[in-house]
């Protein structure tokens, strides 16, 4: 198995499906000098489970919104088998995005229901009300995460970890192919996470969803993470099985002696 | 108190409805992407293209609608290369419309000529021609349309456009085509209430609707409700206590949404 490089994707005598493919990326932002991440190199097969750690300022959320195009960049983005600067919009439609700390103000006037509602909206495309059937995946992601019964109250009178299961919700209706998490846990108590990885672990074996959770948390690594990937000063510095990776030079240059606490 | 002829009677008071209706509606796009300076900016560019239509001896009106569109028309595509919000650039072109807007009406000739382009500023509805109407009841039925058949992308660019366009929406076109929206609207509406009252019924009816609740769908049926409302308190306040029509309106619409924050159940603890 193979980790790492975005030019060497065949493992073992056969190629591996890739849902992400990154080659030689880099992402500066407007006004800055320096990059925001780095050369970075990175292949994620389909329906791998992968979390992205790094301190404060490592290039995490941007390598999210790389990924997904909402950022410009150089270098090779390939998703789920597309270049990402032709089909963006296109992409955008099967990739399941959550924001970092996305919160709304308390008069906001959209029920949660409707957020949720707006995962549907690329999907179906223009001219086309959401249907029935529509509305059965919308019910059953919000049953799902337990926040059915939250479906009529405004979504700025929810709690931070409420409006959060909602924007995860909003990227599950989608039924996407690959899913960018970009801190789900932070306002979510233990069994809400929980629930939250067994929903990932569940459409990683089903339909073979690939997922990259970003964190910044040790202890929010997801159960059933296979893969770390440490960003630091917006360049990969590790990539490997957690313990591994945990055991690096490059973990202790990023983190310093710090002692992981178990999820 | 003023009597009126039936015939423009009517027609003022159709022509009001439709103004009313109309800017109210997209009233809730406008104050929902916060583009309270665009608003401003677009009812004095009108009165500069009024004033640039009487200068060159051109009906005052349609050089405003022009004006006014045309800055509609640019708002988008100079904020999508400047990478600035266009409410940004909106404030930085308020000032050039004004200047420009002066500096037309010294070089007129006379003062009896200037007085026609200020009109504008201040509106006339008992001047308003049936194809004012016509355009009023053609543009409110464009606006509805585009309400309903892209309720569902709209709904997600109103709640937030980057997460829009996380979803594969193409957000930047459904604020382009509010902000040329809203650019027709102010100025098919200016001849009824003027170009600097014009600006509180698109503002005014849709904050009051805010109030009210937290749906989309009720404050988009709401908000026009509110504007109709708004022109019909106004204009018979005007009527009855021989005032101007449009400052009317804006008292009218003021008091209204003075009301709903006093009243709102949004404020109310449950």
């Amino acid at each position: 198995m193979y980790y790492g490089s975005g030019r060497e994707y065949y493992g073992e005598g056969e190629r591996l499906e890739l849902a992400v493919r990154l080659v030689n990326v880099s992402t500066t932002y407007e006004g800055e000098r320096r990059p925001a991440i780095e050369d970075v190199n990175l292949s994620v097969e389909r329906g791998e489970l992968v979390t992205i750690i790094g301190p404060n300022g490592a290039g995490k959320t941007t390598l999210l919104e790389t990924i997904n195009g909402l950022l410009p960049s150089e270098g090779l983005v390939e998703v789920l088998g597309l270049d990402v600067r032709r089909h963006g919009r296109e992409l955008r439609r099967r990739i399941g995005y959550v924001p970092q700390d996305f919160m709304v103000e308390p008069g906001t006037p959209f029920l949660a229901k409707d957020v949720v509602a707006m995962g549907r909206v690329g999907v179906v495309g223009p001219l086309r009300p959401l249907r029935k059937e529509d509305w059965d995946i919308i019910w059953a992601v919000m049953e799902a995460l337990g926040i059915a019964d939250l479906a009529d109250r405004p979504v700025g009178k929810l709690s931070g970890g409420q409006q959060q299961k909602v924007m995860i919700a909003r990227a599950l209706a989608k039924e996407p192919e690959l899913l960018l998490l970009d801190e789900p846990f932070s306002s979510l108590d233990a069994r809400a996470r929980e629930t939250v990885c067994d929903i990932i672990e569940g459409l990683r074996e089903e339909r073979g969803v690939t997922a990259l959770v970003v964190t910044h948390d040790l202890s929010a690594i997801p159960e059933g993470c296979e893969r770390l990937v440490l960003l630091n000063g917006g360049r990969i510095t590790a990539d490997g099985p957690p313990e591994e990776v945990f055991a690096s030079e490059a973990f202790l240059k990023a983190y310093g002696p710090v002692r992981r606490v178990a999820p | 108190m003023i009597i009126l002829p039936s015939a423009l009677l009517l027609r003022a008071v159709l022509g009001g409805v439709l103004a009313g209706a109309l800017c109210s509606l997209v009233g809730v796009f406008a104050v929902r992407l916060r583009m309270s300076s665009i608003g401003f900016c677009m009812s004095h560019a009108a009165f500069a293209g009024a004033a640039l239509g009487t200068l060159l001896a051109l009906d005052p009106l349609l050089t405003a609608i022009a004006a006014a569109i045309a800055t509609a028309a640019l708002l988008g595509p100079i904020s999508d290369k400047a990478r600035l919000p266009a409410d940004v650039i909106a404030g930085i072109l308020f000032p050039i419309t004004m200047a420009l807007a002066f500096i037309f009406l010294m070089l007129l000739p006379g003062p009896v000529v200037g007085l026609k382009a200020l009109s504008l500023l201040w509106g006339s509805i008992l001047t308003v021609s049936p194809l004012d109407v016509a355009l009023l009841a053609i543009l409110l039925a464009l606006s509805a349309s585009f309400t309903v058949l892209f309720w569902k992308e709209l709904n997600a660019v109103l709640f937030d456009p980057k997460m829009a366009e996380a979803d594969g929406i193409n957000a930047r076109a459904y604020i382009n085509a509010i902000l040329f929206l809203l650019g027709a609207v102010v100025a098919l509406s200016l001849k009824l209430v003027g170009g600097l009252l014009v600006y509180a019924l698109v503002m005014n009816s849709a904050s009051t609707a805010l109030q009210l609740s937290y749906d989309m769908k009720k404050i988009f049926l709401l908000s026009p409700l509110i504007g109709i409302s708004a022109f019909l308190g106004g204009f018979g306040l005007s009527l009855w206590f021989d005032l101007p029509v449009g400052s009317s309106i804006v008292i009218a619409s003021s008091l209204m949404f003075a009301f709903s924050v006093a009243f709102s159940p949004k404020r109310k603890r449950r």
